[in-house]
């Protein structure tokens, strides 16, 4: 009897083994490929963390024409753009050599000679064709920039017709959707796309990581990293511990609660100041915010010095505008509402916002002062400014009920759904002041949530899409800056700080201000 | 033998000893809870930026969080979201449980069928992962929380109470009560409910800090309380990344948690050996 | 016994409807309109008539239970629909990263009987002693904190502070294993370490080990001999009911440490409400649950002949 029981447990625990076995395959796979690393010890191999390398922030894959691809496709080093950013945000010529504007309308290219995809194909300008065509096709947004009529292609040569004016081709090509790829060998079914840049994509799994090698036959430069490994931790704990225990090299979107951690000698911290805003969107069809007195009032809420001082941890500018400092249509050229809580309340009293019940929310005409602030946790210092404004707007006489989601995009899409919508975005990607206006304040915005329409900014817009003097478009940006300020119909925070920190050891990795390069040639580990 | 009957009776003393201590300690920290708002030291939800981070010491005893919340205050107030909603979840989930126990196993028949076949559905569903969907589902806050994790663990209760029904419906004074006319609710409430309480009761304390941590599981996936509710869940989820640089941010809502926990799990045990004494004396064999 | 095990099977027919068709209604009383959402993950703008011409070829215009008919065809069959946010097949997406969701929870239930049978047992032995209060000071605080920040503290101990494991999973080897798993394994040791010392008390309480004793057998051996093997059936109670918290547990630890498992899958959709997803996880997470209930349910039958012979009672 007890020799039964005996072997019957021997049997149950075979079985336990059997199944411990099914998820064992995947260990033996990879156990075989460990020999060949230790073959070749003294390759170079570089692991770099990124919080926001996922689906969530639109980029599952890195291909530049889905959502924003584009953005791992250019910071991995593994596609380049026809022009690029310098590191005063003017335009140079990258995998382009050099243009002509024939007129308003049509712009001829003429490429680098020498250029390869990875795929082995030449860079020409058939290829650069094919892919802008398909940009066209398949990218909302690129469209709704470029307004492509017709590209023709001979040689080394792409000429690129307009339907109507465009001035800021030239910058909008320097978007990360802009990545020239290979669109004869096309994009896999794990989104690898083949590109010219330093290095070669050779396997993605979206939310979890991209192994990248050198490519050998690159035309700028001798890449000099064997292997890279991009890493998805959304979590930034782990992000943290992952730099301190060695695992990973680099790490973009630390919290700025770690920081401290990593001011010694054995880390660099590399940041600059972006172009990217923490800002609020008012909803002009809410029944609050399309107050004026209200809006004025939120504006006037807001501390933004503390906002940067201490939840920033100093990683940032108070925002007056939408442009940061280092624009010249940026920084103190506009003038917007001041903090002044009491100003503030005296702005809601005088409208006949009161609070009669007592109960610390103001009233007017039976309606509560409730302000629905959606916001989303992705970026983690959003909800600390949802947080903040939370109590400061309270004292004022608002009650602030914070929406944090992942979930934000569709939300906001809904009028009905919200009042004033915070986010955290690039402001001039392209080093183009029209960019944020097309984008976001006209009728014809594809991201105008808020449904904020004003007269004179349409006029100015117009005005802008026909100018070509980069002077004029400065004080046209400056003039339509203040139009929006003047509504109260974006309230401006913060300029961001962007920092990559990395191990002592790591060299050639810098911050941009465009956010866009991170991996390049310059890379290496010494 | 008369020593070890001495020595049985000294036992039970101290099973009620620490029952009674316990107790207290549970009533303690639930008056606590009650009058959290009276005994904050601070407004708990009062920022001062200026403030921010401050190391425990004079006049924050527990230091303050990064928007210069007194940790104290917030730790205090935030009793009575974690340990309400825990005590509520507990309460709904054992009294919906216990009487559609009670009720099928007493009765039998279609309806007990009907409802164990329900259980059974509820059931299959790992508890936290059917919560993660139903609070995907509901969007975050500390209700839906809430509601999300009784909808997945009523059914154990259910169970619980219906197994010990069957058993309690056979007992002799249970079929005389039946044989003297009683009406079933009568026979429910006096003669079978009584019975059942305690192993329900224990059970129920013991759940207590399972409950809290899922909650605070939740929290981490930001399904459980918004801001600036404080609880001490969300608490510490928000503030684990100044472990290293702030850690009295992310201990202090965790030590809470485990005295908490901890009062629950022992005044559970101690009711256990209360009502159980063959667990103490461990000398007749059961079956 | 066949008998029973035919009932059993049986049984998991109705079971099964329930769960698919409980997880289909809530996920599309909630998903709200698919198409819509689906085009605006893409960043498209659709003119309405083709949004309704891709309703009617989801069969969204049907009624709601020929939907459900049509949704449980293809999850028999292996079709679970598209990712909202991705694009991609959900079913060849969750089935590549299921093992190593059920690698990670089959070492933490390993782990978890290495850590708490030795402890329960000599907490038992030492019932009283400080060896016992010790073991269950640790099993309090390991039963009190959350998962994650059990995962924190694991994390900075034995990866930053001593660096013996890695933080986040690499995929090579079985060093990243031993964090993952040794986070779930310490909450589920704290809860069954005393449910084990429970047991053996009432085991050494019973006669047979008074009666070994006074026949000179040595303790050890009545303790493995006899004592271990009557707890067997309570162990293996405990761990059939800790795998739907294990399983619960594992979504969070997976997002923590990087694992790249099914748990981490359903987390991120969660974030993205990602509804096809979610009850691709919540379907099979209970499938499997269900699965593993049974399997224990049958050994236990088998391991333990009170119940085998007393029919199919309970």
């Amino acid at each position: 009897m007890k020799k039964r029981v005996f072997s019957r447990l021997l049997a149950l625990g075979l079985a336990l083994t059997v199944l411990a076995g099914c998820g064992n395959n995947q260990e033996t796979t990879q156990q075989k490929t460990d020999p060949s690393q230790e073959a070749s010890a003294e390759k170079k191999t570089f692991v770099f963390g990124d919080t926001t390398f996922n689906a969530e922030n639109g980029i599952a894959d890195i291909n530049p024409h889905n959502n924003s691809g584009g953005w791992a496709c250019i910071r991995y080093g593994v596609g380049e753009t026809l022009f690029r950013l310098t590191d005063s945000m003017e335009l140079e010529p990258w995998l382009a050599k050099s243009y002509e504007r024939v007129d308003e309308n049509t712009w001829v290219l003429t490429l680098q000679d020498g250029v390869t995809f990875t795929s082995g194909r030449a860079m020409d300008g058939e290829a650069v064709k094919e892919c802008l065509e398909a940009l066209a096709d398949t990218h909302v947004r690129a469209a709704g920039d470029l307004h492509i009529q017709e590209i023709t292609a001979s040689g080394q040569t792409v000429t690129i017709k307009t339907e109507v004016p465009v001035p800021a081709l030239l910058n909008y090509l320097t978007d990360p959707y802009g990545c020239i790829i290979d669109m004869e060998a096309g994009v896999s079914p794990e989104g690898i796309v083949s590109g010219t840049g330093p290095y070669e994509a050779v396997s993605l799994v979206t939310d979890t990581s991209l192994s990248l090698v050198k490519n050998e036959n690159y035309w700028n430069g001798d890449p000099r990293i064997d292997e890279i490994t991009v890493r998805t931790i959304s979590d930034g704990d782990t992000l943290t511990m992952a730099l301190q225990s060695g695992e990973i090299d680099a790490a973009y979107g630390m919290p700025y609660a770690s920081y401290p951690l990593f001011e010694n000698d054995a880390y660099t911290i590399s940041g600059c100041a972006t172009s990217r805003v923490f800002f609020g969107t008012m909803n002009f069809e809410s029944e609050i915010t399309s107050d004026p007195a209200v809006r004025r009032a939120i504006a006037m809420g807001i501390d933004k010095d503390s906002f940067v001082e201490v939840l920033l941890g100093g990683n940032g500018y108070p925002a007056t505008g939408v442009f940061p400092d280092n624009f010249s249509f940026g920084g103190d050229s506009v003038t917007a509402e001041t903090y002044d809580p009491e100003g503030a309340k005296q702005v809601l009293e005088a409208a006949g916002w009161v609070d009669a019940d007592g109960d610390g929310v103001r009233e007017k005409d039976g309606k509560k002062l409730v302000l629905r602030w959606l916001t989303y946790p992705s970026r983690q210092e959003l909800p600390l400014l949802a947080e903040a404004a939370q109590d400061i707007l309270g004292k004022i006489g608002f009650r602030v009920e914070v929406n944090s989601t992942a979930d934000h995009g569709r939300i906001c899409a809904d009028p009905d759904a919200w009042d004033i919508y915070v986010s955290a975005m690039v402001t001039a990607p392209t080093g183009d002041p029209e960019y944020f206006f097309t984008y976001h304040c006209l009728d014809a915005s594809s991201s105008n949530d808020g449904h904020y329409h004003s007269d004179r900014l349409e006029e100015l817009a117009a005005q802008m899409a026909r100018t070509f003097d980069t002077e004029e478009r400065s004080r046209l940006a400056i003039q339509m800056q203040q139009t929006i300020l003047d509504d109260n119909a974006y309230v401006f925070c913060s300029h961001l700080r962007m920092s990559m920190i990395s191990r002592a050891n790591v060299t050639g990795l810098t911050a941009h201000p465009s956010d866009y390069y991170e991996i390049t040639a310059d890379l290496d580990i010494v | 033998m008369t020593g070890k009957r001495y020595g049985r009776e000294r036992k039970r003393d101290r099973v009620r000893i620490r029952l009674w201590i316990f107790g207290i300690l549970a009533a303690a920290l639930v008056l606590a809870a009650f009058f959290s708002r009276q005994l904050c030291p601070f407004d708990p939800d009062a920022q001062n930026l200026s403030m921010a981070l401050e190391p425990p010491g004079f006049p924050h005893l527990l230091g303050t969080d990064r928007f210069g919340r007194d940790m104290l205050s917030r730790i205090i107030a935030g009793a009575r979201v974690s340990v309400f909603s825990a005590l509520a979840l507990v309460a709904v989930i054992t009294a919906t449980g216990t009487v559609l126990g009670v009720i099928c196993g007493y009765f039998g028949g279609l309806a007990d069928a009907v409802m164990m076949r329900i259980s059974d559905i509820c059931l299959a569903f790992p508890g936290l992962v059917a919560a993660m969907g139903i609070a995907a589902v509901l969007g975050g806050g500390i209700q839906n929380a809430v509601i999300a994790l009784a909808v997945v663990s009523w059914p154990k209760y259910a169970r619980l109470a219906r197994s010990q029904t069957l058993a309690v419906r056979e007992e002799p004074y249970v079929a005389a009560a039946r044989l003297a006319g009683g009406r079933p609710g009568q026979i429910l409430i006096r003669h079978v409910l009584p019975n059942i309480a305690g192993s329900i009761l224990v059970t129920a304390l013991l759940d207590i800090g399972t409950m809290m941590m899922e909650t605070a599981a939740l929290s981490f996936l930001g399904l459980g309380a918004q801001p600036p509710t404080a609880e001490w869940g969300s608490m510490m989820s928000d503030g684990r990344s100044m472990l290293q640089t702030y850690p009295w941010v992310v201990l202090t809502p965790g030590g809470a948690i485990f005295l908490s926990v901890a009062i629950f799990n022992l005044l559970g045990d101690t009711l256990r050996d209360y009502l159980d004494p063959r667990r103490l004396w461990k000398k007749e064999e059961r079956i | 016994m066949k008998k029973y095990i035919v009932k059993r099977l049986l049984w998991l027919i109705p079971i099964f409807l329930g769960i698919t068709f409980l997880s289909f209604a809530v996920m599309r009383l909630a998903g709200g309109d698919v198409v819509q959402q689906m085009a605006e993950n893409s960043g498209i703008t659709l003119s309405e008539e083709t949004l309704e011409a891709q309703r009617e070829a989801l069969g969204l215009d049907q009624p709601f239970l020929v939907q459900y008919l049509t949704w449980l065809g293809g999850f028999v069959t292996g079709n679970l629909g598209k990712s909202y946010v991705s694009g991609q097949e959900v079913f060849p997406a969750f089935l590549s990263r299921l093992p190593a969701t059920l690698l990670l929870a089959v070492t933490s239930v390993a782990l978890t009987v290495v850590i708490s049978i030795p402890l329960g047992i000599l907490a038992a032995v030492r019932q009283n002693r400080a060896a016992d209060y010790l073991i269950r000071l640790v099993s309090f605080i390991g039963n009190s904190l959350p998962n994650f920040f059990v995962a924190l503290l694991l994390m900075y101990l034995l990866a930053v502070r001593f660096p013996v494991f890695p933080v986040i999973s690499t995929g090579t080897g079985w060093k990243s294993l031993v964090l993952p798993a040794l986070t779930l394994a310490i909450a589920m040791s704290a809860k069954y370490l005393r449910q084990i010392r429970a047991a053996v008390l009432e085991e050494l309480g019973k006669d047979y080990v008074t009666g070994a004793r006074a026949r000179g057998i040595p303790f050890s051996v009545t303790l493995r001999k006899s004592v271990l093997r009557s707890c067997l059936t309570t162990i293996l109670t405990l761990l059939s009911l800790s795998i739907g918290s294990l399983l619960g547990g594992t979504a969070i630890v997976e997002s923590v440490f990087m694992w790249d498992g099914v748990g981490k899958l359903a987390v991120d959709a969660i974030r993205m409400r990602d509804y096809p997803v979610i009850q691709a996880y919540v379907v099979w997470m209970a499938v499997i649950y269900v699965t593993v209930n049974l399997i224990t349910d049958l050994s236990y039958r088998l391991l333990d002949p009170r119940i085998r012979l007393g029919g199919d009672a309970g």
